[in-house]
């Protein structure tokens, strides 16, 4: 089966249905999806303030990130989940989408920086005032932000570069055949954003 | 009335220059916006956090308040400007949804409660520490309030979706 056949497979499935059949469903996943994006770049940026010197600098770094990455993971986990059912009503538009795959490129570049940030931590659970943190680290954190700017901004540009997006943001005209969906709408210009 | 006034915002220079440029211009200071969203919920959540009880504990009251609350104040700014240029680029579709107007009323609502509480703890932070965070009705007005930045979240998001409303959206009921 190749990756086609399943996105299709996976569009016509009665979840997928369900969602782009709703009214309330996709800007419900959408607003889930925001505000879980929000804390783990929000509770990210906590972390990586720290590493910088810029905030929480009286703190132990052990407790500022232990306290605040156990929301980023589970919050990263909401979003997982909200992105891959709003993935799953459009699968294959999706799939094409330009946009869509800058996004995950950069959500692998941020998992790796943090592994990479692992091993310039070091001894860190002593990190405190009169410790200076590792450059390679301060570099880390600045990539960390960077990267997570950057999924947002192509996680924002997906809705305006996929086909149908008008289809999406407006109340859908009550003719549209959403089996033959993708068959319905004309091809638009290639990810013209 | 206010047709003739989101006609008028449409029609002036810089709301034509958005809407000239929307194709990279919204998408962008959506981007900024969204930013804004994550400095101000990361903020708002760590001090709820530390004002019910559940972690930070290491540090004061007035410690993590002089840490979260100028992040929030600042990122709250942000999305004031953001949200603004938003909302001159699309006036008619701002003003006239129910979202829009229930959002910009529970912003004000939750502002204003985190610059008084800011301004409490700071003239008296001994009777936050010691009295007020041991009244478990003064934690729970505190969670409450981070429900309310999340349904901010969902309103902001259902702006692009104001016929969810149905008949009780203003779109719908002037037929815009």
């Amino acid at each position: 089966m190749d990756v086609h056949a399943y996105l299709k497979a996976l569009q016509q499935s009665g979840i997928a249905l369900g969602i782009r059949d709703s009214l309330y469903w996709f800007p419900t996943l959408e607003a889930v999806h925001v505000v879980a994006l929000s804390l783990v770049f929000g509770t990210i940026l906590i972390v990586d303030l720290r590493v910088l010197g810029v905030a929480s600098t009286r703190r132990l770094f052990r407790r500022v990130s232990g306290e605040a990455l156990r929301w980023t993971w589970l919050a990263f986990a909401v979003a997982v989940v909200t992105g891959a059912l709003m993935f799953a009503s459009n699968a294959l538009v999706y799939f094409d989408n330009l946009s869509f795959r800058i996004k995950m490129v950069l959500i692998v570049l941020a998992g790796l920086n943090m592994l990479a940030f692992h091993f310039t931590e070091g001894d860190s659970a002593s990190w405190h005032r009169s410790v200076p943190v590792p450059t390679l680290s301060k570099v880390c954190a600045v990539a960390s932000i960077l990267l997570w700017i950057g999924v947002i901004g192509a996680g924002r540009t997906i809705g305006f570069t996929i086909r149908g997006a008008a289809a999406k943001e407006a109340p859908p005209p009550p003719d549209i055949d959403f089996d033959n969906f993708l068959d319905s709408i004309p091809d638009a210009p290639a990810n013209g954003q | 009335m206010l047709k003739h006034f989101t006609d008028w915002l449409a029609a002036t220079p810089p709301s034509h220059f958005l809407q000239d440029n929307q194709a990279w211009a919204i998408p962008t200071i959506q981007t900024v916006h969204l930013v804004g969203i994550g400095v101000a919920m990361g903020s708002a959540f760590m001090l709820t956090l530390r004002v019910v009880g559940v972690s930070g504990l290491d540090q004061t009251l007035l410690e993590a308040q002089r840490r979260y609350l100028p992040w929030l104040t600042g990122a709250l700014l942000v999305l004031l400007a953001s949200g603004a240029l938003l909302t001159l680029a699309e006036p008619a579709r701002e003003f006239f949804s129910l979202s829009f107007r229930l959002k910009m009323l529970l912003v004000a609502v939750c502002a204003g409660f985190a610059v008084w509480f800011g301004r409490s703890v700071r003239s008296n932070p001994a009777h936050w520490e010691e009295r007020r965070l041991r009244d478990a009705k003064v934690r729970a007005i505190a969670a409450a309030t981070l429900v309310l930045w999340v349904a901010i979240i969902f309103l902001g998001r259902f702006i692009a979706y104001d016929n969810i409303w149905g008949a009780l959206s203003p779109a719908a009921q002037s037929g815009q």
